[in-house]
């Protein structure tokens, strides 16, 4: 009865609470690099510097237009190499999370397996 | 539920004792025992021996296991299909096959859920044990009553919480031992949820929460002068060290109107109005948590918004003069206000409204801000200084949007102090009892009037800490508390002493005065009353009228009171009602204690636990008594700053002469009080003396009668008991013959002014002699010195022999 209760859950809940699991891994990853966010003000100045308007002469203007454009284009390269090594950690982490839900169904089976290895007598590598 | 027996051999029945035997060490070891398996598999086939599949494959089994243990034996999902899916894993796999009531009280002790009313409400196993049956026959009955809680609670599962108070409830008398422990039925049912809003709030803090991530703040400015004058609280809270806040629905609402203002397009201000302790500064942590909540609904203009507090002492302390002080603001909130995720919370926002130490009024700077409204404001301010601030600058207040907290209830309150006592407990070391957070509420609104609720319940319970008994705060820790912080009485007399104190009220008055053994009777009764909390907590421990004429012991009861049972004879507030003649003398008694420390209210609330004599009340102005009807009616009394000042743990005793002929009258024709008091009494009232509706505020009036002469040969004992007491630092004590006595007592005696001339006369005749005797030398250390009569007639110029024998006055009848 117990076996049976072990593997109806391991075939059922159990699995999906660990699609949950990885699903939840996902969003984590995606909340911590700011992935939406980042896209949302790719092209904003960066930590609001030389952000706001500025009143004077036009070649006050200008320099202002410059410097906030300068700003712009610093913001949107650090944006960019974070978007980069985000979206490629979160690439190898959905790798890895749908690996995992792969081999779940199939660890009920690594002691069946494991005696038909040893027993073929097959060794991956040797010293 | 018709099917109230455990099935034993069920398949969660099964796995619930399987998650029990796994618990601790073994659950512990698996995941480590997997890792080993597959490593030495591993390592066997880097070898080249392929026995090593068998132990990588093995390994899957505690991997197995381990998941399994994680992710549903430790909590396995109740369901409302039978009694066995509904009873919680932890205490179904612990039951035997056919458990009966004590089996079922064992294991209750042995759960976490069971051992959490053990130790928050006394709920012991032992004290279930001794409640349940061992008739495996009377289960149903508990089970039964356990399914009734689960319902009326809403909960999914029956937990060793619940199975608890089915116990206690299903034993026939259990209401006696809830009495005995000092809790109720409701009581009960809210530790049930108490158990289960615990459980919700760490399952809350145990998931991840999502808060932005890093690049959250990039496209917003730098904040260095903000970060120096500013404390960050969404930053405290993203590192998880915020204030714990607690969803109460007043402050729930609170945090709404704030989105709401925000979120919306106009004035971007909110004032916090509400007074000290109603949870301001939390409601703006509450606020915080949620614009850092990634999962919350809001609107973009505020999602991750940081709210920084400003630091009124750090502000004033960089900037010496008001100019530097002025333009360093206007920089910090410029800063803020370009760096456009700020929202700046200037907490008891007085400090830059008013002028003071520690204060300053920067209106000028910061009214155009609110009034432009671009800047995100919080203020947070104490009614009473709003209404200050906005009668002296009604522009402010048209510019601010206004959000009221009120106090919280009674529910609410108890819910924040469930909440809060976690962090309390982990801080202080200790662990709260419900009764405690009970008597927290009960005493913190009758003796904290400086802060509001649940702020003053939450301060009471964290003094109690310091009194916890073994690491436990009780009932009796917060009573102590109370007690030492205060200076009053407020638990029920248990010490053997104490009670002693109290039965023996009456002898311990009387050997400081004599006679006068009603009124000694019922003010002793009424504080045998208090103590064995059997009084109407709403009023004053005992409001007496004493009647008579002067010198019969009025005064020296209170004082004996005062000094017996209030701890010393300056436990005394005496106000002379005399120096209260005019109406407009009602705003002396109320006076606030920081202008003049001698009015009643200021003294009372210095000293709650004392006596208060209201000396010579006939006197006093019609509108006088008109304000002390409330005090002497419901225990309160309001200052002039409309401060409750509570007289709830004090004695009133008013005095009066007014009637004194009257009463020697009836005496010298020969009546007993007892007799004329009510006809004296009505006099008084035809005479327009007293209002009725005065008098009927009393508990007791009683009319003290003129002392006789043998009364005062004991009046004259007391006298001299306390000029020995006076001598005995000197190693000398006087003894007075008793027919010097007797001539003492001639010579003091005077109907008009009572025993008062005794103390004149033995100051004459005895100390004075005393004196002479000792300055001469002939008085050496362990002396006695016993005065003669003729010493005595001596003094008085009279002879002796003459003087003495019996009294001239018959003593009147009842004496």
């Amino acid at each position: 009865m117990f076996i049976v209760g072990l593997l109806s859950w391991w075939y059922g809940a159990g699995w999906a609470r660990q699609a949950r699991a990885v699903r939840d891994r996902l969003a984590g990853l995606y909340d911590y690099f700011s992935i939406d966010l980042l896209l949302k003000t790719l092209f904003s100045p960066f930590r609001q510097i030389s952000a706001g308007s500025v009143r004077g002469s036009i070649d006050v203007q200008v320099r202002a237009w410059l410097d906030q454009l300068i700003s712009r284009v610093i913001g949107m390269i650090v944006r960019s190499i974070v978007m980069v090594i985000g979206c490629v950690t979160l690439f190898f982490a959905a790798i890895v999370g749908i690996v995992s839900l792969c081999v779940w169904p199939l660890v009920p089976l690594t002691p069946v397996l494991g005696i038909v290895f040893a027993l073929s007598g097959w060794v991956p590598w040797t010293i | 539920m018709d099917d109230l027996v455990v099935n034993y051999h069920s398949q969660r029945a099964a796995e619930a004792r399987f998650g029990v035997q796994l618990r601790g060490f073994m659950a512990a070891s698996l995941p480590w025992t997997a890792l080993l398996g597959a490593l030495l598999g591993v390592g066997l086939l880097v070898l080249g021996v392929s026995i090593g599949w068998v132990l990588v494959g093995l390994a899957g089994i505690p991997l197995m296991l381990h998941a399994y243990y994680r992710h549903h034996l430790i909590t396995l999902p109740p369901s409302t299909n039978s009694l066995t899916d509904m009873i919680a894993g932890d205490v179904l796999g612990r039951l035997p096959r056919k458990p009966s009531p004590a089996d079922i009280a064992k294991v209750v002790g042995e759960v976490p859920s069971g051992q959490f009313m053990a130790v928050r409400f006394g709920l012991t196993s032992g004290l279930l044990l001794s409640m349940a049956s061992v008739d495996a026959g009377t289960a149903a009955a508990v089970w039964q009553q356990a399914d009734n809680i689960r319902e009326k609670c809403k909960l999914d599962q029956i937990s060793g919480a619940v199975l608890a108070v089915a116990i206690v409830r299903s034993f026939p008398d259990y209401q006696a031992v809830l009495a005995q422990i000092h809790i109720d039925d409701e009581d009960l049912d809210r530790g049930i949820l108490w158990q289960q809003q615990l459980m919700t709030l760490l399952e809350k803090y145990s998931k991840p929460r999502r808060t932005g991530g890093i690049a959250r703040d990039w496209s917003f400015g730098y904040i260095p002068l903000l970060t120096r004058f500013g404390q960050n609280i969404s930053e405290q809270i993203s590192r998880g060290t915020g204030v714990l806040t607690v969803d109460v629905a007043s402050h729930l609402e609170a945090v709404m109107q704030l989105v709401e203002t925000f979120g919306s397009g106009g004035r971007q201000n909110v004032a916090l109005i509400g007074k000290e302790g109603v949870g301001k500064t939390t409601i703006i942590h509450a606020f915080a948590a949620r614009l850092l909540d990634a999962d919350e609904i809001l609107p973009d203009s505020l999602r991750f918004r940081q709210v920084f507090l400003l630091d009124a002492a750090a502000l004033i302390a960089a900037a010496p003069g008001r100019g530097e002080l002025e333009g360093l603001v206007t920089r910090v909130l410029g800063e803020a206000h370009r760096a456009k995720n700020i929202i700046i919370c200037l907490d008891n926002a007085q400090l830059f409204f008013e002028e003071g130490v520690g204060s300053v009024d920067l209106a000028n700077v910061l009214q155009p801000i609110l009034d432009a409204g671009s800047l995100r404001i919080i203020l947070s301010m104490d009614e009473q200084r709003f209404l200050q601030i906005s009668q002296r600058n009604p522009g402010l207040v048209n510019v601010l949007n206004r959000v009221n907290v009120a106090p919280a209830s009674e529910t609410e309150t108890k819910t924040v102090m469930q909440e809060q006592l976690i962090l309390m407990e982990v801080q202080r070391h200790v662990t709260y009892m419900y009764q405690a957070i009970k008597e927290a509420y009960r005493l913190g609104e009758r003796y904290v009037h400086d802060l509001e609720m649940p702020g003053r319940a939450l301060k009471l319970l964290e003094s109690a800490a310091s009194y916890s008994e073994s690491g436990l705060v009780t009932m009796n820790s917060v009573q102590q508390a109370i007690e030492k912080t205060l200076d009053v009485k407020v638990s029920v007399a248990s010490s053997t002493e104490d009670r002693e104190k109290l039965l023996n009220m009456e002898e311990l008055i009387h050997q400081r005065m004599v006679n006068q053994t009603r009124a000694v009777s019922v003010v002793s009764d009424a504080l045998r009353r208090a103590r064995a909390g059997v009084r109407n907590e709403n009023r004053p421990i005992g409001t007496f009228l004493f009647l008579g004429p002067t010198g019969v012991g009025k005064t020296e009861l209170s004082k004996a009171l005062a000094d017996v049972y209030f701890g010393g004879e300056e436990r005394i507030i005496r106000i002379d009602l005399n120096e209260f003649v005019r109406a407009e003398d009602v705003s002396r008694l109320i006076r606030d204690g920081a202008q003049d420390p001698t009015s009643l209210t200021a003294q009372v609330m210095k000293q709650p636990f004392s006596v208060v004599l209201l000396d010579e009340i006939e006197k006093a102005a019609p509108e006088v008594l008109a304000t002390l009807l409330q005090l002497l009616d419901e225990g309160i009394l309001r200052d002039e700053k409309n401060r409750e000042v509570s007289f709830r743990d004090a004695i009133v005793i008013a005095t009066s002469n007014a009637g004194a002929d009257r009463i020697r009258e009836y005496i010298e024709r020969g009546m007993e009080v007892a007799k004329f008091e009510d006809a004296f009494i009505d006099e008084l009232i035809s005479s327009n003396q007293f209002r009725p509706e005065f008098l009927n505020r009393f508990d007791e009036i009683v009319v003290f009668r003129p002392f006789t002469k043998p009364e005062l040969v004991q009046v004259c004992d007391l006298i001299l008991a306390s000029v020995n007491k006076t001598l005995a630092v000197q190693k000398v004590s006087v003894e007075v013959e008793p027919a010097a006595k007797q001539l003492l007592v001639e010579q003091g005696y005077d109907p008009r002014l009572g025993a008062r001339p005794m103390r004149r006369v033995v100051q004459k005749a005895v100390e004075n002699t005393v004196a002479k005797q000792m300055l001469s030398g002939s008085v050496a250390s362990g002396d006695t010195i016993t005065i003669t009569e003729a010493q005595v007639a001596q003094v008085f110029g009279i002879e002796a022999g003459h003087m003495g024998g019996d009294s001239p006055v018959t003593p009147p009848p009842g004496v």
